[in-house]
């Protein structure tokens, strides 16, 4: 044959192929990484099994996708059910996730260990002896159930709403719980976000309204890192590979971070300033480009609200944009990279020579930051707005290679039920001290609740354990053992944590495969939604089974939480009296309970544009589309939307005040987009405000006061903290002037790549490969102290200590040391998780504290043949319970760094020893809240909080105002 | 042209889908994955950068030369661009962007990249590479191979001859002499074909050790040509020289079809069989002088 008719044969032949929906050529993995197995064959792959080698025995798998759970990021996991056992045998990477593509990091494979975790609780318990005395019995889901419900709906009759409260870590879901809650009537919404990334949060919030940033990494020339973002972080993993292919492309990667991190080892330039000198470095690259007028001009004029910043600050200045260049050469005058260099220890020449490499950035600029500086520090929330300065000086926002705004890229679908906003206002989360907190003060909860300021009748926890993951774990205990503050304390947990043991119910849910959700992120410039789904639920649905709930298919009795919230929820009001039952009823069959196939049926069929049309093309349901691929991109290059012209009919009887801001008549059109964005004020007559006037234009502008891009926070000025109005640095609690000389600080935040904050003890692979957190200390530090690697050393807090073992590297900057999350996991008994947790004591004398380990991680024997294998004894040390509460004044987050003193243990420390006084925590608390300005002071309008900003759970509007007469809050 | 891309899947490891591909090419059934590893992963890499680097060795400045040509059309390059499967597909591609092309201008400028592509980056090495694969592959393999040079050829025929030979070849240094440099180096620089002409895989080295009458130690290749030489240098000087004209001879086969590049080859081949000759002849003349030495 000829080669034309052989290359037409070819061509047919692959034609002919993909008519049919099936591959013709397989992905060449020398591309995309990995090969994938083709779609058409998931539901039934063959594998060789690898323990049979050398025979070649086949085995048969369906392949279905879920969501990881393993961080935030939502990467597309495929599991590998075994069409025989039908078990999970293995989880690779989803190819269908637009986010993850495929790839995944050794926590998402690690699901496997925990869904097999030998010690996993498989069945509802409820205390038997004391609180924390460790003694259960097995209880059924129906006692739970009742008696939860039964309390819950007492404390809404009798007007107790603000009794009940739901805490939660990592949500892993898009407003589902904050609907149940909102449901209720109740405002129980309490976060760990304020342990978090609140301090980013605000830093990008007071820029552009919306409070996370979604960096355009692969397309970027210039990519500046305030974080070990390319191996830890949200959402690392997606951002990771975008953040290589960039790289390989040319762009220059610069990271601040004090450590070595593998982040640091892939940068061009590699800073580690002393901890939060950050800013002022930010800052210095800010007036850098000020100076020079190398900032994009007129972006700045199209898109800052220097206006406003004009008339509010400098009223006696005419109003042009010239004037306001003159005011911001002079107001950063002083930020010279010398006294950056004063500041941070980093040479004026590397600071200046990157400085220069942000200028050649254009609009191809992506930054990020998320915890590290910004979570460690007081006023850490300026690292995340200088850090956008340096987007909005060179117009890269929204832009190829720039940064979003994360709204625009989420999609939040519409569900089937919206309850209103709940007309109360819980000063357990939003107190009156902390207007401007981005999120709920919830690691002050056991302080609040000292103080006097209330009482809980049932609280719940889901993802989160206070007691080791917050600073002050002791006063939580405190708090938790104490009956007449806390009635009824439900743990949602699938595997034991440090806080369950203190709870009077432990309610087992279902680990990332084996619970429903919906998820979408900014991991790029588009809007994706990813479908978590209980694979063994799919799987056996495939094969013909009808599954009526997940508790069915989970191992032992185990649930998920949508089905319980549903079902708690129906039984709270059972008759429908209290108008609570209707957003957990069926519009189907109405009588009947949602039921979770109806929940999310209805919101691919109604509310995610484009997937009824693209299921139908593989004749499949939307529900049944996205069983089987478990994600689907809505749009691809939402670019940017605030330069987008509002549409005529949006434009009705239009009013622009002096600022620019324009506000219409016109009703806000429906949109099955429900991410949250901030309600900007209607105007004076009622208009709502539409958009931004731009050179004669109205254009949509951005969700904050001014529409504009807010340079200026009059928000800011107005409740008290004028002098922030601006981006500016403020010195940190351990900048070396606050700090005595012989302390040091002490980094406790970063993060190790394979672990997952306190939700991976019960991952076997994830244990064996990290499972430990010395000291790091420079060489020269070490040397000071006479301590070599190793040694135990004494860490001094201002509450405490902790004995723990240094290592001795060049890898950290001198005269800093850090110490790693996720470890020092510790239980009581033996009911725990044995992998990962030591044996330890508790002394308690008053309000002295004490923790020593008796047993570290031992070979045990277990249905899983591995847990003999366990060859490492020490998990670490729990330094967490050493730090006391530091809530920066504004944004609310709880300052990690610690200002401590190292030096050699004394005899008679052991190893993991943690020692305590509660009394000393409590002071802290009190010194830290005398730096607040209160609402009742510093309001401007009589409300609680601007009503603008974001709030997980918004009550209604009514309940923002402060009451006439100021309640007696505080301690004294 | 999908001719290229259905070419381009075979040269990695079989999948099931994989079968419909070499069906329609005609070339049979799939082999199994052993074969696959036996003939690409452990005699053949087919990567461009083994067989016009100067080290002969995987990646290096011949790697990111092919990743410049993706750069220089604006694409990302891919991690392995010198892979042959990857190569191959871009050349497909690049035929249809020639054939798709709006204006006659856009048309020239992709039958430009189209022809420099192949003969920068694919003819330079792939007529030895595939002369070589016929030697030591089976029968699907070697299939393959005569299907995908009968394809090149008919492509050189079709973008017409290249105006000068790629500079990696002409500017390609020669083989390490040791009477001047190290032994070792001489050795290594055997093992690059863009220095000595010749490709020697593992295969070759166990039939020189049969017919050396020597043993032959596992390691890389560098080190089992080098445990051979300590054996029997005289041997292996010479074996090597038989080898390097016997090579010579089957690329001159190859000049009707790929003109200059394969004269480049063949007279790298040429020069490295002389090198040969005359180190076995310098050591026959050492050799002696020693005997005459020990008899005085």
């Amino acid at each position: 044959m000829s080669l034309k008719k052989l290359n037409e044969r070819v061509s047919a032949a692959r034609k002919e192929t993909e008519a049919r929906g099936e591959t013709f050529y397989p992905g060449p993995s020398r591309i995309h990484l990995a090969a994938f197995p083709p779609k058409e064959r998931w539901d039934d792959w063959v594998e060789l099994d690898s323990r049979a080698w050398p025979r070649r025995e086949e085995r048969r798998y369906m392949l279905v996708p879920t969501t990881c759970f393993n961080c935030e990021s939502a990467c597309g996991l495929l599991a590998y059910v075994d069409r025989e056992s039908l078990q999970v045998q293995k989880f690779e990477g989803n190819p269908e996730h637009p986010g993850s593509r495929g790839r995944n990091c050794a926590k998402g494979p690690a699901t496997l260990n925990q869904i097999t975790d030998p010690d996993r609780i498989l069945f509802p318990l409820k205390r038997a002896g004391r609180r924390g005395e460790g003694k259960w019995v097995q209880t059924t889901w129906d006692e739970a159930l009742d008696h939860i419900a039964a309390r819950i709906r007492k404390a809404i009759t009798e007007d107790r709403h603000n009794e009940v409260m739901y805490h939660v870590g990592r949500p892993g879901e898009d407003g589902f719980t904050e609907r149940v809650l909102a449901a209720w009537g109740v405002d129980g919404h309490n976060s760990h976000t304020n342990v978090c990334s609140s301090s980013a949060r605000a830093g990008y919030q007071y820029w552009m309204g919306l409070d996370r940033p979604s960096p355009d990494h692969a397309n970027a020339r210039v990519i500046f890192l305030i974080s070990s973002h390319l191996e830890t972080g949200h959402y690392f993993n997606p951002h990771a590979q975008r953040i290589i292919e960039a790289k390989a492309e040319g762009a220059k990667i610069i990271v601040f971070d004090t450590r070595l991190s593998n982040t640091a080892t892939h940068a061009d330039f590699w800073v580690a300033p002393q901890p939060g000198s950050e800013a002022a470095i930010v800052l210095s690259i800010a007036n850098y480009l000020i100076q020079h007028d190398l900032y994009n001009r007129e972006f700045v004029r199209r898109w800052w609200n220097w206006e406003e910043f004009l008339a509010v600050e400098q009223p006696e200045t005419e109003t042009t944009f010239e004037n306001f260049e003159l005011s911001l050469k002079k107001l950063y005058a002083d930020y010279t990279f010398e006294f950056a260099a004063a500041e941070s220890g980093v040479e004026a020449t590397v600071i200046e020579e990157i400085a220069k490499v942000v200028a050649t950035a254009g609009t191809r600029f992506s930054s990020h930051n998320w915890r590290s500086a910004a979570a460690g520090n007081s006023g850490g929330w300026q690292v995340a707005r200088t850090l956008f300065f340096l987007n909005t000086l060179l117009g890269a926002v929204a832009t190829e290679g720039g940064v979003y705004p994360n709204a625009w890229n989420k999609f939040v679908p519409k569900p089937i039920h919206v309850p209103g906003h709940p007309h109360t206002w819980n000063e357990l989360t939003w107190a009156r001290e902390y207007p401007l907190a981005m999120n709920e003060l919830s690691f002050l909860l056991p302080h609040f609740l000292k103080d006097g300021r209330g009482k809980l009748d049932t609280y719940f926890t889901r993802v989160y354990n206070p007691v080791w993951t917050n600073p002050d774990g002791f006063s939580w205990v405190e708090m938790l053992t104490d009956e007449s503050l806390i009635g009824c304390y439900v743990a949602l947990t699938p595997t034991w944590n440090e806080t369950s043991y203190f709870a009077d119910y432990i309610l087992p849910m279902g680990h990332g495969s084996e619970r429903h959700d919906i998820h979408s992120y900014e991991t790029h410039d588009a809007q994706w939604l990813g479908f978590r789904q209980p694979v063994l639920r799919e799987a056996r649905e495939r094969m013909g089974e009808k599954i009526g709930s997940t508790r069915d298919v989970n191992p032992g009795e185990v649930w998920e939480v949508n089905e319980f919230w549903l079902e708690l929820t129906w039984r709270i009001d059972p008759d429908g009296s209290l108008g609570i039952r209707s957003f957990a009823e069926s519009k189907e069959r109405p009588g009947e309970r949602l039921t979770v196939d109806e929940y999310y049926g209805y919101i691919f069929e109604n509310s995610v544009p484009g997937l009824p049309e693209r299921a139908a093309e593989e004749n499949l349901t939307p529900l049944e589309f996205m069983r089987r691929y478990g994600a689907f991109e809505i749009k691809k290059k939402i670019g940017a939307v605030y330069e987008e012209l509002v549409p005529e009919e949006e434009l009705e009887d239009v009013r622009v005040d002096r600022f620019g801001r324009a506000y219409s008549r016109a009703a806000k059109p429906a949109s099955p987009n429900v991410v949250p964005i901030p309600t900007i004020d209607p105007d004076a007559e009622g208009r709502r405000f539409v958009g931004v006037q731009v050179d004669a234009e109205i254009r949509r502008g951005f969700p904050t006061p001014s529409g504009r891009l807010e340079f200026y926070s009059k928000t800011l000025a107005d409740w008290g903290w004028h002098e922030y109005a601006v981006p500016t640095y403020i010195r940190s609690h351990v900048h070396p002037a606050n700090m005595a000389d012989d302390q040091t600080v002490l980094i406790s935040t970063f993060r190790l790549p394979v672990q997952i904050h306190t939700r991976s003890a019960n991952a076997k692979w994830l244990d064996e490969i990290a499972h430990t957190n010395p000291l790091w200390m420079h060489n020269s530090h070490a040397a000071r102290l006479g301590v070599r690697t190793g040694d135990l050393v004494r860490v001094e807090t201002e509450t405490g200590y902790f004995v723990v073992r240094a290592w001795v590297t060049e890898g950290i900057k001198p005269g800093v040391v850090a110490c790693s999350h996720h470890m020092g996991r510790w239980k009581l008994s033996e009911a725990g998780q044995r992998q990962m947790m030591a044996t330890v004591k508790l002394d308690h004398e008053g309000t002295q504290w004490g923790l020593r380990r008796e047993r570290g991680a031992q070979p045990y024997e277990s249905n899983d043949a591995d847990t003999q294998r366990i060859w490492w004894t020490d998990v670490g040390v729990h330094q967490n319970l050493t730090f006391p509460v530091h809530p920066d004044p504004i944004s609310g987050q709880h300052c990690w760094h610690q200002a401590v003193r190292v030096r050699r243990a004394e005899a008679g420390d052991r190893y993991g020893d943690i020692s305590v006084d509660t009394a000393k925590s409590r002071e802290v608390y009190l010194k830290w809240l005398a730096m607040t300005r209160p609402a009742d002071e510093f309001s401007p309008d009589g409300t609680r909080r601007p009503y603008w900003l974001l709030r997980p759970l918004k009550p209604s509007r009514e309940v923002y105002r402060l009451p006439e007469q100021p309640e007696p809050v505080g301690a004294d | 042209m999908e001719l290229f891309r259905a070419l381009a899947c075979l040269v990695e490891p079989p999948r099931t889908e994989s079968a419909r591909v070499a069906d329609a090419l005609g070339l049979g059934a799939l082999p199994l994955a052993d074969e696959y590893t036996k003939t690409f992963v452990f005699q053949l890499y087919p990567y461009a950068s083994v067989y016009l680097g100067a080290e002969g060795m995987l990646g290096g400045e011949a790697r990111d030369r092919v990743a410049g040509f993706w750069r220089a059309l604006g694409l990302v390059p891919p991690a392995e661009a010198d892979h042959l499967s990857v190569m191959l597909a871009l050349y497909a591609r690049l035929c249809e962007l020639e054939e798709d092309a709006n204006d006659a201008r856009a048309r020239e400028g992709w039958r430009a990249a189209r022809k420099a592509f192949l003969w920068e980056h694919l003819l330079s090495w792939l007529p030895a590479y595939l002369s070589k694969l016929e030697e030591i592959a089976t029968d699907f393999y070697r299939r393959w191979g005569a299907l995908l040079k009968d394809a090149l050829a008919a492509e050189a025929l079709t973008v017409g001859q290249q105006e000068s030979l790629a500079l990696h070849l002409r500017e390609a240094p020669g083989l390490v002499d040791p009477r001047e440099g190290s032994t070792e180096d001489f050795l290594r620089s055997l093992l690059a074909p863009a220095r000595s002409g010749i490709i020697l895989v593992r295969a070759d080295f166990s039939r020189a050790a049969r017919e050396l009458d020597a043993g032959t130690r596992l390691g890389e290749r560098r080190f089992v040509l080098q445990t051979l030489f300590e054996q029997d240098a005289r041997g292996v000087l010479s074996w090597l020289g038989q080898e390097a004209e016997r090579w010579a001879a089957r690329l001159r086969l190859e000049r009707a079809s790929f003109g200059a590049v394969a004269r480049a080859w063949e007279a790298k081949a040429e020069s490295t069989s002389r090198l040969l000759a005359e180190l076995k002849a310098t050591l026959e003349e050492d050799s002696r002088a020693g005997e005459e030495f020990a008899d005085a």
